[in-house]
């Protein structure tokens, strides 16, 4: 491993280039099989300014993957190339695929609407529709035209999120009711009411005191026995908390990915250890 | 320390002593002046709004000597605590009639309605014969004399002392319920505000019914749907400066298009119309501001569980932007309702003693009835007008009293 020059210290300039012809370091990659979403050569551009450069990333089943990297590198882009969320930004143009249980999410057939059902999403700031709890949580089935026991879904999801005990008397009061913590258990639970096998999470608790963080960790946890999570997080504490898997990105790069425990003991690159280490970011 | 000091009390670049005071003084001296000039639009502001207010109401009352074709008589609230024909019961009894003629009079549809067609039962608030009496004027009552309500206080005891056989003094309130019953009319005492509140009531409705689907979609389409083009800013551009138009110019527009072109003639439906066109932009502005308020994280929320754009809009936005919108559409139909001029052009007319019947019919309006009432050669038409306004202004107040309400919970849900 290479040392830093301590007389270099402004972090911006310390971070080095990385070339057009730059390999992902990889660690115990995951097979085909494993993966529940495949990410392979992805190309992204906003207007002119390419934002993501060839990322090929395969998201385990059941585990929690953080995507982790300094402010601008791409980590949000890259999580909301997940569910086509980008779509709906002007401007913006893919290449590569992004495969879904063995469907091209970017295939010409594929409707943008059922990506979004499959890939769930929960937001930085808790964004609860200004309605009752109960109708946040329907909210997706109802779309879909769920036809079930509806009531049981929304106790399944909220009890999935460990907000049940907290809400069950006041399903009926407005979301915006709840404290942060709770908004963004809502959230959780809203995304895990249409049954998505994948959750994505751009940094959930950036908006939350340490309290509410910790009981969404412990949440997070919990629901990888049915879901998948991919979590964006600029807290090098918290990926080391929750995830399984960890991939570092650089200005769109994808530079390093493999096990958490062994990038964070043992990172490959030298810029992963320059960011674990907090020597830029 | 700098160089040479300005003032000798000046020390390490503050200013003490003397030179201090005078600096505070003047500060505070300037502060009173503004706050002094701030305040004078504010008195101008209450003081008009107390006269016009108090103009109106006082307005609303005056004392009359009238020759009355009836009895004369007046009958204390007491003995007949509800109007109607207990007080007919005691007019006709008053006139002599016996009481079998009076329930005959009463119960035959036909002779009631004879009745009814000439005399009303009114309550007056001071008669010759004392306060709150019930009176049954007769639409052929000559009037002798009207005073106004506050010079009539002082001359009340000449005008009574002036009273000849057959004739009473009375101080009538303008704005009774009868007000609202009665039609248009060319004597005074029996003009009513019927078939104008009927008539702005239809083309409220109409207006709001065309404006809301329009102007809403209108506005969605521009927040939603529609690519940030040069064109769409020149569109967002044009429909701000619609808003600022004269009304006489819509009514221009309307009496070519919709009464001509279109030959509706001078009708309730060119009347919709025209008022439609004209609160539009003001639909359209507020839609607009109201869905930009909407947080694009809620948007996100909904197209990260799978909503279409449509869904989106339907679900999502349009209801978090209600109270907004409901906003602009009750400033509107306030603005709508007090609307005179383009109304004149399109063909309301100023004397229509009988209901719509259909989106063809002529019509009023309460605006163009007061107008009309104004313009009145006789000094009784301007009590007339008066209780016209009043109703006017309530009603235009109510509708404020709306849009606060709804600004209330507005800033109650978003915090």
């Amino acid at each position: 491993m290479t040392t830093v020059d301590p007389t270099r210290t402004r972090a911006r300039e310390d971070a080095p280039r990385v070339g057009t012809d730059h390999e992902t370091v990889r660690t115990d990659p995951v097979d085909a099989d494993g993966a529940v979403v495949d990410v392979q050569g992805l190309d992204l551009w906003y207007g002119a300014a390419q934002a993501l450069y060839d990322v090929s990333l395969r998201i385990p089943r059941n585990q929690v993957t953080a995507l982790m990297g300094a402010s601008g590198c791409g980590k949000s882009t890259l999580l909301r190339a997940l569910n086509r969320m980008n779509d709906l930004i002007p401007g913006v143009r893919t290449e590569g695929s992004v495969h879904y249980d063995g469907v091209d999410l970017y295939g010409a057939d594929i409707d943008v609407v059922e990506v979004r059902r499959h890939v769930g999403m929960v937001f930085q700031k808790p964004n609860p529709f200004p309605k009752s709890i109960y109708e946040n949580v329907a909210f997706g089935p109802r779309l879909h035209g769920f036809k079930g026991d509806l009531d049981e879904l929304v106790e399944r999801s909220l009890r999935n999120a460990a907000l049940w005990d907290e809400v069950k008397d006041k399903l009926k009061q407005s979301g915006l009711s709840l404290s942060g913590g709770q908004q963004q258990r809502l959230c959780i639970a809203r995304a895990m009411a249409t049954e998505p096998k994948v959750i994505l999470m751009d940094e959930p608790t950036s908006a939350l005191d340490p309290i509410a963080t910790d009981r969404i960790e412990e949440l997070i946890q919990n629901i990888k026995q049915e879901f998948s999570v991919v979590i964006v997080t600029h807290n090098l504490q918290q990926a080391g908390r929750v995830s399984d898997r960890a991939a570092f990105m650089h200005l769109g790069r994808l530079i390093e990915e493999g096990p958490t425990d062994k990038m964070f003991t043992a990172p490959r690159h030298e810029m992963t250890e320059r960011y674990l280490t907090g020597r830029f970011g | 320390m700098s160089a040479a000091p300005q003032a000798p009390e000046a020390r390490g670049g503050w200013t003490v002593g003397e030179e201090a005071k005078r600096g505070r003084a003047r500060r505070r001296h300037v502060g009173r002046a503004f706050a002094a000039i701030t305040i004078v639009p504010v008195v101008l502001a209450v003081a008009f709004l107390a006269t016009l207010l108090g103009g109106i109401v006082t307005d609303l009352f005056s004392w009359q000597v009238v020759a009355s074709r009836n009895s004369a008589e007046s009958f204390a609230w007491r003995q007949a605590p509800f109007g109607g024909d207990a007080v007919v019961r005691l007019e006709l009894a008053a006139q002599g009639v016996d009481a079998a003629e009076i329930e005959s009079t009463l119960d035959d549809p036909e002779q009631r309605r004879r009745f009814f067609a000439r005399n009303r039962v009114e309550f007056m608030l001071y008669t010759d014969q004392g306060p709150f009496r019930w009176v049954v004027t007769n639409m052929r009552d000559r009037s002798i004399e009207l005073v106004d309500l506050i010079p009539g206080f002082a001359q009340r005891s000449d005008l009574e002392a002036a009273l000849e056989p057959g004739q009473r003094l009375l101080l009538n309130p303008w704005l009774d319920g009868g007000f609202f019953q009665r039609v248009a009319s060319r004597n005074a005492v029996s003009a009513g505000l019927k078939t104008a509140l009927v008539g702005t009531l239809i083309v409220i409705l109409g207006v709001v019914a065309l404006a809301i689907p329009i102007g809403v979609g209108t506005a969605v389409y521009l927040e939603e749907y529609v690519a940030k083009t040069r064109l769409a800013r020149l569109l967002e551009v044009n429909i701000a400066n619609l808003a600022g138009v004269p009304s006489i110019v819509y009514g221009i527009l309307g009496l070519s298009v919709f009464v001509r072109l279109m030959q509706f003639g001078p009708s309730l439906l060119a009347a919709i119309f025209t008022l439609t066109l004209l609160v539009l932009p003001v639909v359209v502005i507020a839609g607009r501001e109201a869905i930009k308020s909407v947080p694009s994280s809620l948007r996100e929320a909904s197209y990260g569980l799978g909503a279409t754009r449509w869904q989106t809009v339907w679900r999502v936005v349009l209801p978090s932007a209600a109270p907004g919108i409901a906003t602009g559409v009750v400033l509107a139909v306030a603005r709508a309702i007090g609307e005179t001029a383009p109304l004149l052009l399109v063909g309301a007319a100023a004397f229509v003693p009988y209901m719509p019947e259909g989106p063809f019919s002529p019509y009023t309006v309460i605006p163009v009835q007061i107008y009309s009432w104004i313009s009145e050669n006789s000094a009784e038409f301007r009590h007339v007008a008066a209780a016209g306004i009043a109703t006017l202004v309530s009603v235009v107040g109510a509708l404020y009293g709306v849009v606060f309400v709804i600004r209330r919970r507005l800033e109650r849900t978003r915090a």
